[in-house]
């Protein structure tokens, strides 16, 4: 295999200082939940080891995932990431054209045999050979599966990638097919969104670049440091749905005052992903503070849950068996006693969760 | 190299997958076929869900101009049940869809189209070291700038939209989001920031300066900015008589306000300007993988033809208006919308394209400053529309890249029949039943091809200079 750079030589030729690169490392680790005491071990590696090649290939798809990854929250930290994976071979950035680009592919796959990590954004339509996406004239799951065998593991972007996601909506047209069941003898990462938050993103690549090994992930193959809490959980709106504080209607006098959008047919309280704390596009927001609830885009088959405007009906509130609309009738008068109650509710959740992660344990 | 045949593609730095199909004759492409090599099914997957579906599921057509969709079904929505939205909210939803536009245009010209200069092919021209310096793909000075600026400008739509792409905001009674006097001053912020980056970098100048042009003479003086160096480099390659179009444009009319359009809907045709009338609008399938005849949006179809029949070469459709093809696009946008430069400009090729774009971009920023200065956080941002039981209507916006529609029927609350006609499908269309190509195999034709030219660096300015997105064009 040929020699390969290490990461910092690769940043410092693309003009990114000393000062910069050990402000990206301490801004990784904070990104990533790990304390002041792993910077220098986050630059010790860059410096040491050489760079993880990156392939990212595209399917059926609509290149969001692309899009929300190119403007991360710093932009250095972008930059930098860009230029370590320095995508060695992607369709909708990349220089080449033509020949000249699936040559380049080629060169990586054969370069970098057995090393390299394949990002996938969207994925293959099985239908009818796989004619509806063509790649180089030959259907897209081909490509996928020869870049697949020579890879040392699989980023799965984005809610298509991980499962299916809009052109997999009923009646999947296309029979469109995430990848996990097309390439089921390599390690796959999800990272399901749609898109996947940038940070998200930028965070489990490098994690995967520094430590060469991949984040913890959940029983979905799911990366825990962002995808173990719910929305609800961490909602800077929760404390309205705990007080019984509903947005009615659009726009409404309690939609100005930043009620709880629960009625409004939010899946918050369903839906695992890091939105409420990381926030997007540079972390100004998220689609529960733009007045809008949350549509559970980074939970399977979301598309298909009936309309996305329809309240969840199986979200209990306080005490176990009072639901939000009958909260919503009687809060004001028992504040306190909610509390009591919810802390309740919510030490009987834990417990469960706990034994539930134990019987989990057993069964592996 | 006579007689040869060359196929183009994958085409890198544009959106989706595109391949071009060359016949080659004595240096010059003879006839293109321009294939769209992907096909999802949306107009498919919408049938029988709710109404209120197509809001979240359109926009993920395309995840760079999701925003274009999003706006199209609201509106979509909004007129099959005879709504108007609150004047506020469709002021914030033009700003919304308007900052999503600059975007788009902003990235077109400094990742997708530029980079094309700074290729070794061009090292004996005077302007190429600074091409290379400004534009080399992934390294460029340029290209640097232009992903900073955009992303801080984008915090406008995190502030109104929640997140992007993908937005759920835009509504059929207006937004979701009522914006407070914080929000207005720090929306005014970043637009300032924005302006700051166009007059410092892209322009090099006010950009009232270039809104205020006239004429192609006088836009070729203009040397400031990269705006300037790429003025530079077409007076250079001659890039107003390269891939030139057949002067028909149409628009479907920009940012819909309470009282008028920002940019006026229309049809331009043999230098004369005509009202917007889609009565003989139909997409022809006589040469897409498409079964079913030549229909009007409002009663078509999507049927795709499971044996990729011989005779047809794309899953793209072939929009026509009264049997004829139009170019679509922020040049046409222009031209219909009466500015003096773009009607100078009409019928040109790939200079006229870009500098339509530039303009575009230009006049553009300053019309969401006026939005934002005319901002009323007191105001009704929503008027909530009412579900839609049965009733049809007409969703047209124009995106980025030009004319985008979605038709839309709903009985008993349930959609059946949706159809979108996206601006690449115009300009992609492949030959309609007259063999006529589309507009961008027509653009093609006469293309100098050099000797060992496999993806001849001509085809590629052409193809870039439409900005295709070709998820968009078949979804």
């Amino acid at each position: 295999m040929a020699e390969i750079e290490t990461f910092y030589e690769v940043m410092r030729r693309q003009g990114i200082t000393r000062r910069s690169f050990m402000k990206y490392c301490s801004l990784t680790a904070a990104a990533l939940g790990l304390g002041p005491a792993f910077v220098p071990k986050i630059a010790h590696a860059m410096e040491t080891k050489p760079r993880t090649p990156v392939i990212w290939v595209h399917g059926l798809e609509c290149t969001c995932c692309s899009e929300s990854f190119i403007r991360s929250a710093h932009p250095l930290a972008k930059d930098v990431v860009l230029s370590m994976i320095s995508l060695d071979y992607d369709d909708t950035l990349m220089a080449a054209a033509g020949h000249a680009a699936e040559a380049a592919l080629e060169d990586t796959i054969e370069k970098y045999k057995g090393n390299y990590i394949l990002a996938v954004e969207g994925n293959p339509p099985l239908n009818e050979d796989g004619m509806f996406c063509i790649i180089g004239g030959k259907p897209f799951v081909e490509q996928l599966r020869h870049a697949a065998e020579h890879a040392k593991a699989i980023i799965s972007w984005g809610a298509c990638a991980s499962y299916g996601c809009v052109q997999a909506a009923a009646p999947n047209p296309t029979r469109a097919t995430p990848v996990h069941k097309v390439i089921t003898d390599k390690p796959i990462i999800k990272v399901p969104g749609c898109p996947p938050i940038a940070e998200v993103m930028t965070g489990v690549i490098t994690y995967m670049l520094t430590f060469d090994r991949m984040p913890d992930l959940d029983r979905q193959g799911r990366p825990k440091m962002f995808y173990s809490q719910r929305i609800h959980d961490k909602c800077y709106r929760r404390p309205h749905f705990d007080a019984g504080q509903f947005v009615e209607n659009w726009d409404d006098e309690y939609a100005r005052k930043g009620y709880c959008l629960y009625k409004m047919g939010c899946k918050g309280p369903t839906t695992y992903n890091a939105c409420s704390t990381v926030r997007w596009n540079e972390g100004v927001s998220f689609p529960i503070q733009s007045g809008h609830g949350c549509i559970g885009c980074s939970e399977d088959g979301f598309w298909d849950q009936g309309s996305f405007y329809d309240r969840l009906t199986t979200i209990k509130q306080f005490g176990i068996e009072a639901t939000a609309d009958q909260i919503g009738f009687t809060a004001a008068g028992a504040v306190g006693a909610g509390i009591v109650a919810h802390v309740a509710a919510s030490a009987l959740k834990r417990a469960q969760k706990k034994s539930q992660d134990a019987a989990k344990k057993e069964e592996v | 190299m006579t007689g040869a045949r060359l196929i183009v593609g994958p085409f890198n730095r544009v959106e989706g997958d595109l391949e071009v199909h060359l016949d080659v004759e004595d240096g010059r492409v003879r006839a293109a076929r321009v294939n769209a090599p992907l096909y999802r099914g949306f107009e498919r997957m919408l049938l029988g869900r709710p109404a209120s579906d197509a809001l979240t599921l359109t926009p993920r057509i395309c995840g760079i101009c999701s925003i274009s969709q999003s706006a199209a079904a609201a509106r979509a929505l909004a007129a099959a049940g005879g709504h108007t939205p609150a004047p506020q909210g469709a002021a914030m939803a033009a700003l919304i869809h308007a900052v999503e536009n600059v975007s788009d245009h902003l990235f077109h010209f400094n990742l997708f189209f530029m980079p094309d200069f700074a290729r070794p092919a061009y090292a004996d021209r005077p302007w190429h070291p600074r091409a290379v310096e400004r534009f080399t793909s992934g390294a460029g000075t340029a290209q640097r700038a232009a992903i900073e600026a955009r992303a801080a400008l984008l915090h406008i739509l995190g502030t109104l939209a929640g997140k992007w792409p993908h937005t759920l905001a835009i509504q059929p009674g207006g937004v979701t989001r009522a914006p407070g006097p914080r929000d207005k001053v720090r929306i005014m912020a970043t637009l300032t920031a924005f302006r700051r980056y166009l007059e410092g970098t892209l322009f090099g100048a006010p950009l009232e300066a270039f809104a205020a042009l006239e004429t192609r003479a006088a836009l070729m003086r203009w040397a400031q900015g990269d705006a300037g160096l790429f003025l530079e480099i077409a007076a250079d390659l001659d890039l107003d008589a390269l891939g030139r179009g057949a002067g028909r444009y149409l628009s479907f009319g920009a940012y819909p306000l309470a009282d008028g359009y920002g940019f006026a809907p229309g049809i331009w045709r043999a230098g004369g300007l005509s009202p917007l009338d889609l009565g003989g609008m139909v997409e022809d399938v006589s040469h897409a993988w498409m079964l079913g005849g030549a229909a009007h949006p409002a009663a078509g179809k999507t049927l795709p033809d499971d044996e990729m029949r011989e005779t047809a070469y794309s899953w793209c459709k072939a929009p026509r208006l009264g049997g004829l093809g139009y170019e679509t696009g922020a040049l046409a946008r222009q031209v219909v919308a009466g500015h003096p430069l773009a009607r100078d400009l009409a019928g040109g090729g790939v200079l006229a394209r870009v500098a339509g774009r530039l303009l575009d971009l230009a006049r553009t920023q300053i019309l969401m400053e006026d939005l934002v200065r005319a901002l009323d956080p007191g105001a009704a941002f929503m008027d909530p529309a009412p579900e839609i039981r049965d009733g049809a209507g007409a969703g047209l916006v124009e995106a980025a890249r030009g004319a985008l529609g979605h038709w839309l029927r709903v009985e008993s609350g349930r959609i059946a029949a949706y159809q979108i006609v996206a601006p690449t499908t115009w300009n992609f269309s492949p030959r309609d039943a007259s063999g006529a190509p589309g507009p961008l195999e027509a653009a093609l034709e006469g293309a100098p091809v050099a000797p060992g030219e496999d993806t001849p660096l001509s085809v590629q300015h052409i193809v870039r200079s439409f900005d295709p997105c070709m998820v968009c064009t078949v979804h």
